[in-house]
């Protein structure tokens, strides 16, 4: 029988993590190797020897003794992902997973030729320039200072496109001004918060997770007026929800697979609101270039049944929409169609990643009057599934991609007419507010934010030393990234519901903190580029801000 | 008086006049000109420290006019006249008191320390801010954000303020201590006497008030009605305030109804953190509104089976678990048995010899084998000592030893007769084992052997140095006690196989290869086959080799046998040689190699001189050899066989269960190809299994098993076996028992849950089980049970 090379088996150090046991403490309850979704450790016996010698002339005495212990798997089909659920229910604190920043994971995570592929976003631990932009416009006493604790905010943007006054068919009469009955085209409006919750789908997301978030956004809005709209995603979205009136808080979003798009059409006779927009998906700032995917492994009934596919199937969104050849096309051909279906009523949207040639898609919108905003997803955003090069290698940052966007709009005196929404690594360190804040000074209108809502309203693990990011697998820890109930019914959606209004309350407080010095507080500062810094002088350079040290 | 008084002042020179030795009058202006803040300001501490305790002042609009004086103990009196200027009375201490005789600029009391002001008038913007002490009565309305920031220092009183009409917007903001009472009449504004969003951070103090109001913070305070006890201060403190003001009048007005009365109270730190700032509960929400609206169940209610809104915990047992353990044991075979082409179950035999089963374990070899001792003790290559999970431990269990139980044994009882009839071809291993199960199984069996012995190439091949006569007639014997019918020195013939198949049920051709192959070169007439050298020693002849140079073409373990027999037979130096790489293995080629047998390959013969006594190679080499021996293996020979049981090759055609074209008979052995006696053996086994189960009309069920993964099994427990052992149940303690359960209770000594309990049956058999309300599938159990019996299955 030939040997199997040992060559070719892994060392512990190869791994991204190594789980840290502590023998003295472990009573063998096995509870980590219970949870551990992976099967990263498991129970073995190990055999101890030792020879002693008593008395005062050698004489050796054998003890042979086999114990139980907690051993790391080495295989890389079961590596040790970093999510630290064993230490989550451990009782006894013995076990952790510890990074190892040696590993060659990378070199080895590519069995049976089949590359790396994970959920998460960038795996970059380094600050990002959102996290390096400060706000160093301080008003204490040279404008009226205001107080965020005190003083009354309307943290507000629009969605839609705004038309200038002089553009607006407004006639005065009898000392009102009226609209004219004319067939100038007035674009649809929304006034919302300016933190959206980015397009997570139904799918993508379990079913306690989806609507633990929608039911916090109908409590955002119809408790607390916070006016928070939340982008379904491309995965089908469920009739009772499209029938109910709360379809107003939510952007549906059509990307390139249209799963679910008949049973959003067949419910359209039914609707008693209309939705927030329509988000058309271009591309995905975590992986531009390659396209949605629903591993096999998550399509099970529920997600068949909502997107109006057979069971058990990998389900693509292919990187590009298959009936459109060039800009001009896709983009008016999709506004058209999606502002038609309901009655020119709803704000359309296209959404791209980050890219070089953001500014041709730009030009060709602001030429369209149809058009409602351009969304730019920057290479920090998060998804459930893609492969790890598109992820970490893939991609532009948002900070100079929305400047650029901006200050061309500028340059066309077309600033506040069509909104620029920006994504990708908002809240990556936990700064929400801050990189919210830092964007629209930048010249975004609104921000849109997924990951962070994840890790803040339902505790995902992910993080970018590739902790846990097994969203791909079906096998989320957490149940916010699964379709197996027996895991998805571990989460309380009325949790991550108050989580959720509890994110979007701090961020409105912080988002006050921030505007308040800066003397505003009924208008967003968008593009205030005045009241950022950088300790890079590079990057401040490129951003057009300001240098601090 | 006072325009009369100030004339008179103007004409004074000085800007502190005295009275009398404890009044004294202070102008703010000369009549000229204005005199500064700072300069007033002097001429009041000038005064009171040289003894003024009243003090009548006209102030043209100076800052903090009364502040900070220390009467050590005493009061001083302060009347203010005239336009007075921002924070009158700011850090004023206890003893202080103001009278302001018209209405005060901002801040008035601002950082009030104990000091008592009166004005007659209204206030501006900002009056008592931050007032930690003291009192403010005021006769008119306050302005914006007064009272904010208020303190209680418990040391002293609360600082009380009194405002007659209303205050303004952002009353109260920050407030942390003290009482403001906001009396209501003839409200400026009488939507909301306490002006816009007042209280807003407001943590500490309370406040009264008489009128409407328009909302307030609601996240830092309340709304109350008052109370008997705060009912009974105000009407207390009402009192001096009023005659302060000179408004006793509304006294009966304000004190006749309690209704008329709310009061704001901060919310408690300990109403704040239960409160979470939720005015409506989640599950409220849940249940008053989103499930009105989108239904019961929610938006996925249509689509799941389970119970919504629960929520189940990380660690769990029962159906929630996502995989469970089974003891699966004797699921899968040991790499012993597995290997064995005859199947034979050395785990079971070690078994029964530790728990001191010796016939049993000698009877269980039976079942497989009529000839046990000789196969598995002596000619075979024990390919099951090769598979050994012990072999990859230390040492692998030695079956030779196993089987060496210096016992005999009775024989088998045979099953009642079936009324079926076999007919067996051939007498040798596979013929035998064929014979023997079938005989077993209650079969009446015949076997037709063309030579007068049984054991065939056993007995007429294998060098007796390999094989031990006692054993093999040992054994032979016990064969011929089972019953079978023997029919030797019986050659069947095309006709004879005619009557055969005729008048029997089923036939087994197990008739093996007994022509050797030939290989035509020049001089291969003068050569001999192994074939016959070997039958021509075991039937007693013996050749005279000595001095002889013998070569033998073909390098497998018959050539190896050859070779052997060729050194106890005289021969000087046997070569082997072979066109490929050499097929010996095992004992013929150890034994072979001992002796001095060269292996040369790759050779390809030219021709044989027998003459001059050697032979040569295609690659122009030579060798010296008087005999030359081929041993390139043996075919059968097929001559009796009908037409329609096909052939190819050579070798009679068979499907996996040894069946030929024909469905009445089967062809075991060397006559389907070459192979070991275990193949053989085997053969018979299987043969025989599948035959038994067609003739007496059930379906055939027999499925082999998988393999146990060696990585299941735990050699951990096992110590290194530091020397050889010699004894059969010693021996059968080192075996590892793989994939049969050896009730150990390691797995329900190590659940920690106490979820497995080992059952046992009537019939001594046990089981262990599993309780899955109590299991949490941590895999304990599979991970460390020695014989690898639990599976983790999914749940």
């Amino acid at each position: 029988m030939k040997l199997e090379s040992e060559s070719n088996q892994l060392t512990l150090k190869d791994f991204p993590y190594i789980v840290q046991w502590k023998e003295d403490r472990c009573k063998r309850c096995g509870q980590c190797t219970s949870i551990c979704p992976v099967g990263a450790i498991k129970p073995s016996v190990k055999m101890i020897r030792t020879v002693e010698s008593e008395g005062m002339l050698p004489q050796p005495k054998v003890r042979v003794k086999a114990i139980h212990i907690m051993e790391q798997v080495k295989d890389m089909e079961h590596y040790c992902t970093g999510c630290a659920m064993c230490q989550f229910v451990c009782p006894n604190e013995a076990i952790e997973p510890v990074y190892n920043p040696q590993n060659r994971f990378f070199h080895f995570k590519n069995t049976s030729g089949e590359p790396y592929r994970r959920g998460g976003r960038r795996n970059d631990p380094n600050p990002s320039t959102l996290d390096r932009i400060k706000f160093t416009r301080i008003s204490m006493l040279t404008d009226p200072a205001l107080d965020a604790g005190r003083h009354e905010f309307r943290i507000r943007t629009y969605l839609g496109r705004l038309l200038q006054p002089h553009d607006l068919p407004l006639v005065s009469a009898g000392g009102r001004i009226e609209i004219e009955k004319k067939d100038t085209f007035i674009p649809p409006v929304r006034e919302i918060f300016p933190v959206i919750i980015g397009s997570m789908s139904i799918g993508a997301l379990s079913p306690p997770m989806w609507e633990g978030l929608a039911m916090g956004v109908a409590y955002l809005n119809e408790v607390e007026g916070i006016p928070v709209v939340m982008a379904t995603g491309e995965g089908g979205v469920p009739s009772r929800l499209l029938k109910s009136r709360y379809l107003k808080y939510f952007i549906l979003q059509i990307a390139s697979g249209y799963f679910g798009w008949d049973e959003i059409i067949h419910s359209l006779p039914y609707m008693v609101e209309d939705p927030a927009a329509i988000e058309i998906k271009y591309g995905q700032g975590a992986k531009p270039g390659d396209g949605g995917l629903l591993m096999a492994q998550k399509v099970i009934k529920l997600i068949a049944k909502i997107r109006g596919v057979p069971e058990g199937v990998d389900l693509a969104s292919p990187p590009t929409h298959q009936t459109k050849y060039s800009i001009e096309e896709a983009v008016a051909k999709m506004i058209q169609s999606m502002s038609m279906a309901f009655g020119f009523r709803v704000p359309v949207y296209p959404k791209i990643s980050g890219t070089k040639t953001a500014l041709a898609v730009l030009n060709n919108l602001a030429r369209n009057p149809y058009a409602g905003a351009l969304a730019i997803d920057g290479e920090d955003g998060g998804t459930g599934a893609a492969y790890n090069v598109s992820l970490d290698k893939m991609g532009h940052p948002i900070a100079s991609n929305i400047r650029d966007c901006y200050l061309e709009l500028v340059k066309q005196g077309k600033q506040n007419e069509l909104p620029l929404i920006a994504g990708g690594g908002i809240g990556k360190k936990g700064n929400l507010a801050a990189n919210t804040a830092a964007l629209i000074m930048l010249g975004a209108s609104a921000v849109q934010v997924g990951k962070y809502i994840m890790q803040a309203t339902a505790g995902c693990l992910g993080d970018e030393l590739n902790r846990c990011n097994i969203c791909n697998t079906g096998k989320c820890p957490r149940g916010i990234a699964t379709q197996d109930p027996k895991l998805y019914r571990r989460l309380d959606s009325e949790k991550v519901a108050e989580r959720l209004v509890e994110v979007f309350r701090s961020c409105d407080v912080e988002l006050k903190k921030i505007f308040a010095p800066l003397g505003r507080s009924t208008e967003l500062p968008i593009g205030m580029s005045d009241a950022l810094g950088s300790d890079d002088a590079h990057m401040a350079e490129r951003l057009g801000i300001a240098y601090v040290c | 008086m006072y325009a009369k008084k100030l004339e008179l002042l103007n004409e004074q020179i000085g800007i502190l006049e005295w009275l009398d030795e404890k009044t004294a009058i202070i102008k703010g202006n000369t009549g000229k000109e204005r005199i500064s803040s700072r300069l007033l300001e002097e001429q009041i501490q000038k005064a009171v420290s040289e003894g003024a305790r009243n003090l009548e002042i006209y102030a043209d609009g100076q800052h903090g006019i009364g502040g900070i004086l220390w009467p050590r103990g005493e009061t001083i009196e302060i009347m203010v006249y005239g336009p007075v200027g921002q924070r009158c009375g700011s850090m004023g201490m206890f003893g202080t008191e103001i009278l302001i005789n018209g209405c005060a600029s901002d801040d008035v009391g601002w950082l009030n320390c104990g000091a008592k002001i009166t004005v007659l008038g209204d206030v501006g913007n900002g009056a008592f801010n931050a007032a930690a002490q003291g009192i403010l009565y005021v006769q008119g309305s306050g302005g914006a954000r007064c009272d904010t920031l208020t303190k209680h220092n418990p040391r002293f009183d609360p600082p009380q303020s009194w405002y007659l009409r209303d205050v303004g917007d952002s009353f109260a903001e920050f407030k942390a201590g003290g009482i403001s009472v906001v009396c209501g009449v003839n409200p400026r504004n009488p939507d909301s006497v306490l002006g816009y969003r007042p209280c807003v951070g407001m943590v500490g103090g309370i406040i009264y008030f008489r009128g409407d109001i328009q909302g307030f913070s609601e996240k830092d305070v309340r709304l109350l009605d008052i109370s008997e006890s705060d009912w009974t201060w105000l009407k207390e403190n009402m009192i001096p305030f009023l005659s302060a003001i000179d408004r006793l009048d509304l006294y009966n007005e304000l004190s006749s109804n309690l209704e008329e009365w709310k009061k704001l109270v901060p919310f408690t730190p300990e109403e704040r953190r239960a409160k979470r700032h939720f005015s409506l509960s989640i599950t409220e929400f849940r249940k008053r509104q989103w499930e009105k609206e989108v239904g019961e169940g929610g938006i996925f209610a249509e689509y799941i089976d389970h119970e919504r809104w629960s929520v189940i915990p990380y660690i769990v047992t029962g159906e929630l678990r996502r995989f469970k353990p089974v003891w699966s044991n004797e699921k899968y075979d040991p790499p012993c048995a597995y290997a064995c082409p005859t199947h034979i179950p050395t785990h079971k035999r070690a078994r029964l010899l530790r728990e001191g089963k010796i016939n049993e374990a000698l009877e269980l070899m039976l079942m497989y084998s009529p000839i046990p001792e000789v196969v598995c003790g002596e000619i075979c290559p024990n390919l099951c000592m090769d598979a050994c999970t012990r072999a990859r431990h230390d040492l692998p269990i030695n079956v030779e030893t196993l089987v060496k139980i210096k016992k005999e044994i009775t024989l088998p009882k045979p099953q009642k007769p079936t009324g079926k009839k076999v007919a067996i071809i051939g007498g040798g291993p596979a013929g035998m084992s064929a014979a023997w199960q079938l005989a077993l199984k209650g079969h009446e069996t015949h076997l037709y052997e063309s030579s007068d012995r049984l054991g065939g190439k056993i007995d007429q091949c294998i060098p007796k140095e390999r094989l031990s006569i006692h054993v093999l007639y040992k054994e032979l014997n016990r064969f011929k006690e089972i019953g079978v019918g023997l029919h030797l020195d019986t050659y069947v013939d095309g006709e004879l196989f005619k009557d055969i198949y005729k008048n029997n049920d089923a036939i087994i051709i197990a008739c093996g290869a007994h022509k050797p192959r030939r290989l035509e070169f020049p001089g291969s007439e003068h050569t001999i086959t192994a074939y016959k050298f070997l039958k021509m020693i075991n039937q007693g002849k013996k050749p005279d080799l000595t001095g002889k140079k013998i070569l033998v073409i073909g390098a497998g373990n018959v050539g190896m046998d050859v070779a052997s027999e060729a050194y106890v037979y005289g021969a000087e130096e046997v070569v082997a040689i072979d066109i490929q790489k050499p097929a010996a293995f095992g004992k013929e080629l150890e034994i072979a190699r001992k002796k001095g047998v060269k292996i040369i390959w790759p050779k390809n013969i030219e021709r044989f001189d027998n003459v001059e006594g050697k032979v040569y190679f295609s690659d122009g080499s030579s060798i010296e050899a008087q005999i030359v021996i081929v041993s390139i293996g043996d075919m059968p020979v097929l001559d009796f066989i009908p037409f329609f049981i096909h052939s190819e090759n050579g070798w009679i055609k068979v499907n996996e269960f040894y069946q030929t074209s024909d469905h009445k008979v089967y062809a075991i052995g060397d006559v389907t190809g070459l192979g070991l006696v275990t193949h053989a053996i085997g053969h018979g086994k299987i043969v025989a299994d599948y035959v038994h189960d067609r003739l007496i009309a059930k379906p055939y069920s027999f499925t082999k098993k998988g393999v146990i993964p060696y990585k299941r099994i735990k050699k951990e427990y096992y110590d290194f076996s530091r020397i050889e052992m010699n004894d059969p149940s010693k021996e059968a303690e080192r075996c590892l028992s793989c994939g049969m359960c050896r009730n150990c209770h390691i797995c329900e000594t190590t659940c920690h849950w106490g979820a497995i309990k080992r059952i046992e049956h009537s019939d001594g058999s046990f089981e262990y089980t599993v309780d899955d309300e109590r299991c949490i599938a941590c895999g304990f159990c599979v991970e460390v049970c020695p014989c690898g019996v639990w599976e983790m299955r999914q749940n």
